[in-house]
């Protein structure tokens, strides 16, 4: 069974040190945890005011791991000349899709920016991901105030970008949002990564699973920020079919990136 | 033997069946690996009422005997209560041999003077405080008198022997100042791995800081965030054992 990451980072991170955050290392971090491949961001891009260099230090960190490292740019709309890092992103870097950061880059989810990226991605054909949070925000540094982002707005942008694929990582309390609620209604273009998804008592996971169907949920770690223990404990508990599993592991993120 | 050193119980609710909520947590239990769950019982309004923390600690003693042998328990008090907490201390662990500690949460710093009578009193009857704690740049308004690794160490100063368990590394806040303030505290004082937040390296952080000896396993009910991070965290054979188990069979003066 194949295990494709869709939750995974190199380079360094502004609020505290990261270990494993060199692309031999992280692959090793995968070869221990037995998984194949993973969708990787950079972290220092995030908080660069310039996130294209961040990009740049991307491609030649994986530059020997091109067979298990599949790279996304971080795109800021806010800044000059996105673009153009939009384009290098995807042709020069081979992205497969983008990752915004709103709660970072000082705009809203349905500010006419993030409408004006997402429409560009969709013309590029380029997946782009939203985080619900990078970080627990009660851990937030002292110069920094980043909250969650409503998952409700990242629902209403989605809708409106029908033909993009949205991966939203790092999500929880979806059963309240319009996620879930509007299931029926929403377009199907919105894809889940479980990391933070309970598979007890809260039992969020199944929600995922029966309302928007397996095909819609993705496995990811968040390695090497977090550990890639629990969503592996989730994928072994959870209540759904051999069959779903593979698909979660594996086969929808390649199936939606081309890979 | 692995014992989840910081977990809570919610029956018996009103229903058909008061005991399912807690089941499912036994069930979780089972899936992961986990023997024993240290639960309190904190389904009151708080600041807590001594009539509060009573009905608390009356169904935690009922979930003991509901679940004899995979439940051992903390008596939840507000210290500002001081007779009343004092009273309800000695009748839980008289009640049931199975409840083993006091839990307090954030009605007061722990360093608050208002709480010393608890801590001579847990002192007295040799048995361990986990204190719920944090320390967070934001939100602090919501919990104002929660207390941290600071509060902590500065009790031990004064009370050296107290036993005391920092709650959830794991719980929100900042870890590693939460690791480094406990540094210094007493060889009495740990800290539970619990919480919800998995960051790579704060067990191994916690190790190198405070050592394996005063590290408790735990998920305060993230169960695969608790179970998965201990899952994944480097650390010997021996660490690993003391921190499932060990470490809290020895402070509460029990065998495997």
């Amino acid at each position: 069974m194949m295990i494709f990451d869709s939750n995974a980072y190199l380079g360094h991170w502004f609020a505290r040190q990261i270990r494993h955050n060199t692309a031999p290392e992280l692959v090793a971090l995968m070869d221990e945890n037995g998984i194949d491949k993973a969708c990787v961001g950079s972290l220092a891009a995030i908080m660069y005011r310039n996130s294209q260099r961040g990009n740049e230090e991307l491609l030649r960190e994986i530059a020997d791991h091109r067979d298990r490292l599949v790279p996304f740019g971080v795109i800021n709309p806010a800044y000059a000349d996105w673009e153009h890092d939009l384009d290098w992103c995807l042709n020069e870097m081979g992205a497969k899709g983008i990752r915004m950061y709103p709660q970072y880059h000082g705009y809203k989810v349905l500010d006419p920016l993030a409408h004006e990226l997402c429409q560009a991605c969709g013309e590029r054909g380029l997946a782009v991901t939203l985080l619900h949070r990078q970080v627990d925000y009660r851990q937030s540094h002292w110069m920094v105030d980043a909250p969650d982002l409503a998952l409700d707005d990242i629902a209403q942008l989605c809708s409106e970008h029908p033909d993009v694929n949205f991966i939203i990582l790092e999500g929880a309390g979806f059963a309240g949002s319009r996620f879930i609620k509007e299931a029926e209604t929403l377009p199907g273009n919105s894809y889940i990564e479980i990391s933070r998804s309970s598979v007890f008592m809260g039992k969020e996971m199944k929600t995922l699973i029966d309302t928007l169907g397996a095909e819609r949920v993705l496995f990811g770690t968040g390695i090497p920020m977090k550990y890639p223990g629990p969503a592996l404990l989730k994928m072994q508990h959870v209540e759904t079919s051999k069959q779903n599993k593979k698909k979660i592991f594996g086969e929808n993120l390649a199936k939606l990136l081309g890979v | 033997m692995l014992i989840d050193a910081h977990a809570h119980c919610r029956g018996p609710l009103e229903g058909d069946d008061p005991w399912a909520q807690d089941r499912l947590f036994v069930e979780a239990m089972d899936a992961v690996g986990i023997d024993i769950a240290v639960v309190s019982n904190l389904s009151t309004p708080r600041p807590a009422t001594p009539e509060g923390f009573q009905k608390c600690n009356r169904d935690m003693l009922s979930a003991l005997k509901e679940f004899r042998g995979r439940f051992w328990g903390y008596a939840y008090v507000n210290s500002g209560y001081t007779k009343e907490a004092l009273a309800d201390i000695e009748r839980c662990l008289e009640a049931d041999e199975d409840c083993i500690g006091v839990k307090l949460y954030n009605e007061y710093f722990i360093s608050d003077p208002v709480v010393r009578p608890v801590i001579e009193k847990c002192i007295e009857l040799d048995v361990p405080i986990l204190q719920h704690a944090g320390h967070s740049q934001v939100n602090t308004s919501s919990q104002p008198f929660i207390s941290d690794g600071g509060h902590v160490t500065k009790v031990s100063r004064e009370y050296p022997e107290a036993k005391i368990i920092c709650g959830h590394l794991g719980g929100g806040g900042d870890w590693e100042w939460a690791i480094k303030a406990l540094r210094d505290s007493s060889p009495s004082v740990g800290a539970d791995t619990s919480g919800s937040v998995t960051d790579e390296g704060l067990i191994e952080y916690a190790i190198e800081v405070m050592g394996a000896d005063r590290l408790y396993f735990a998920c305060d009910m993230s169960v695969t965030a608790g179970a998965g991070k201990f899952m994944s965290a480097k650390m010997s054979d021996d660490d690993r054992g003391k921190i499932a188990s060990g470490n809290f069979l020895r402070l509460v003066g029990r065998e495997a």
